[in-house]
């Protein structure tokens, strides 16, 4: 088989892995080729609107298991292709050197045994570091079942290293994914997250020891194959966070391409349920919101009309209109229409004097939905007797012009940095 | 109202925001042959005074901050025009208020230059990513590029870093100017055409590139609204993959 038959085999079976962020690390160093970027580049973004970062393949799409939900399950009789440790490098190293890419993502089904698998991709990233002296990104999935050894030398190759727990909870592993339970993903995820803050901390002390890891740990879940709510996997995610460190979790609309008796028949994935699952991951992680603020066990799904942030506002009115010339920069990110970059301005901006409500938009904040929910200088031109229902309306009137939901074109979210919900940047 | 023209370069530029500053008068700042953009005024050529020139980075950086003078740096290579006139506004307002001036955010002085820096900054990084080379016959690495704005000189360190044992060449075609980097040296040279010769396994390259990205998308998630607000028409006649 030649390698762009292989390269078609490989990369559209990688292709349902949402991760592709190339940020976090920052390796580099003199004589070898490529560097990292701290922040991250997109280089460019596929028909589907996803960001592509690196080269996202498979080693082979071989596998010994059967998971219902995967395109790469055994009893699937597409065509198998497997790339050798050295197609693998020099494929990264020719796509690099052009700036195709910021590096390589490898994953792979599992050919003959875990450990044979990750023998082999340790092999290929090896082969890049040392023959090739590639300084550029990787990202490397670990084989979960693998031998301790060899995942641990995982992290010493690549920048960042990632299980997926892929169905949030063991129920829906046992049933779809047999061979998998809670166990063997956690297992190797936690030992990662202790090997990866180990290196950290002895990095404080000696600046020359050996990175692990340096971009972390993220994962992927799979959403709407099996019943778990949307509180469910956001109480998890916050888990993985807090517990494990990790840097990212992925959300995957399941894309039903295999009919199985176990599985939901679905025209569309659900594309808008995964885009408000990153809303409150990101709310989560960058806004200072607990899992229980966003969701609880009587409303367990997210909204689909609201985006989180204003679901909560409108939930807790008692808590507005904020004084933005007062307010401290964790309640400001509470409002809807200010992000990060926002609440920063607003900061930066009041040290040159107060701030009124035509400043605000200057500054970024999207009016139109904060308007409802500050004051500035005593000022307020929100509605005059605010309700729930009558915001609710209103915000609805100028997200809905057309009687339609708009899953992209909500420009200020994309500006509150949710941009990279889709695009797998950060 | 009087206006001052400089060459082109920023050395003539901060030259005529020097001359602009120390006037009474209100005052423009344009570029040679962009004269019709002030039909009633009164033309001073600044020439290139490295005594003034000094002076001006050095007012920038006193009264405002080293970031000020990447807020005037980027500001005026984005080329836009309005924007040396609105840099002088930007700079007088820092000789007035100190360093505070960068805090006014709400302020159109500050709004204008921070937001065209901000602009030259995003399209720098945009291309860290869309700068596309090929490989010529003799190993060189050939990129052409046609942004916006006059983000080569920005580009270069990034590419240096990484592609530090290669010899390469980013061509701006819509400046006829190039980065040429030799044996580990750089130097940026005019450039209007290239004639380009190249590497045997080059199209080899490309295609697989090009098969790669057409496989990778998500055929149930067929997005091209999504794509054109993230890699806009203008820039894919130079994108590989897009070919």
């Amino acid at each position: 088989m030649d390698l762009d038959k292989k390269l078609e085999i490989l990369a559209d079976s990688a292709k349902y892995d949402a991760s592709c962020a190339s940020s976090g690390s920052d390796r580099g160093g003199a004589g070898g080729t490529g560097a990292a970027h701290l922040s991250g580049v997109c280089h460019s973004w596929a028909a589907d609107g996803r960001c592509i970062s690196l080269l996202k393949i498979l080693m082979t799409n071989e596998c010994v298991y059967d998971c219902a939900y995967c395109v790469n399950r055994r009893s699937n009789d597409s065509p198998k292709a497997i790339l050798t440790p050295d197609e693998i490098a020099g494929l990264t190293f020719e796509f690099y050197k052009r700036n195709y890419i910021e590096g390589l993502f490898l994953s792979s089904g599992i050919t003959v045994s875990p450990d044979r698998t990750m023998e082999l991709m340790l092999e290929a990233v090896r082969k890049l570091r040392e023959q090739f002296r590639f300084n550029g990104y990787v990202h490397m999935k670990v084989i979960p079942g693998a031998d301790q050894a060899l995942i641990d030398q995982a992290g010493l190759w690549a920048d960042r290293v990632s299980v997926n727990i892929e169905l949030p909870s063991d129920k829906s592993l046992r049933l779809l994914a047999p061979g998998k339970t809670k166990t063997t993903v956690l297992t190797p995820m936690s030992r990662l997250a202790d090997r990866i803050s180990a290196s950290k901390d002895e990095r404080l002390s000696i600046k020359s020891s050996p990175a692990y890891a340096p971009a972390g740990q993220s994962t992927q879940l799979i959403i709407g194959a099996t019943p778990e709510t949307d509180r469910e996997i956001i109480k998890l995610s916050e888990a993985l966070y807090d517990k494990m460190r990790l840097k990212r979790v992925y959300y995957s609309a399941f894309v039903p391409i295999m009919k199985d008796s176990r599985l939901p028949v679905l025209l569309d994935p659900p594309l808008l349920r995964e885009h408000r699952l990153y809303q409150a991951d990101w709310l989560l992680r960058f806004y200072g919101f607990t899992a229980d603020e966003l969701l609880d066990e009587k409303h367990p799904t997210l909204d689909l009309s609201f985006d989180p942030k204003t679901v909560w506002a409108i939930n807790n009115l008692h808590l507005f209109p904020l004084e933005v010339n007062k307010a401290p920069y964790e309640e400001l990110l509470r409002v809807p229409g200010i992000g990060v970059t926002s609440a920063r301005r607003i900061l930066r901006a009041r040290r040159a004097g107060p701030l009124s409500l035509d400043d605000l938009k200057k500054l970024g904040v999207v009016m139109k939905r904060a308007v409802y929910f500050v004051t500035a200088g005593g000022k307020y031109a929100g509605l005059k007797k605010e309700s729930e229902e009558a915001i609710k309306i209103k915000l609805l009137e100028h997200k809905n012009p057309n009687g339609q939901l708009d899953l992209f074109g909500e420009k200020e979210l994309m500006k509150e940095g949710l941009a990279g919900t889709v695009s797998g940047q950060l | 109202m009087k206006t001052y023209l400089y060459d082109g370069s920023f050395e003539s530029f901060l030259t005529a925001l020097s001359l602009a500053l120390d006037s009474a008068d209100s005052c423009a700042i344009a570029k040679e042959g962009a004269e019709e953009a002030g039909l009633f005024s009164e033309f001073f050529n600044s020439g290139t005074d490295p005594l003034r020139a000094a002076a001006a980075r050095d007012l920038v950086e006193r009264r405002g901050s080293a970031e000020s003078w990447q807020h005037l740096r980027f500001a005026f290579l984005s080329e836009v025009s309005g924007s040396e006139t609105g840099i002088l506004e930007y700079v007088k307002l820092l000789a007035a208020k100190g360093p505070g001036a960068d805090n006014m955010l709400a302020d159109d002085r500050v709004r204008k230059v921070h937001r065209l820096s901000a602009s030259v900054g995003g399209e720098a990084h945009m291309f860290k990513g869309f700068v596309r080379f090929k490989e010529l016959a003799d190993k060189t690495l050939y990129s052409r590029i046609e942004p916006d704005h006059n983000i080569l000189a920005l580009l270069v360190p990034h590419f240096r870093a990484r592609l530090g044992t290669f010899n390469w060449v980013i061509h701006d075609a819509r400046r006829n100017n190039a980065a040429l980097y030799f044996k580990g040296r750089l130097l940026y040279a005019p450039l209007d055409s290239a004639r380009l010769l190249e590497d045997a396994k080059e199209a080899e390259v490309r295609e697989l590139w090009q098969h790669f990205f057409k496989t990778i998308a998500i055929k149930e998630r067929i997005n091209p609204e999504l794509q054109r607000k993230n890699v806009p028409l203008k820039y894919r006649k130079n994108l590989t993959e897009f070919d």
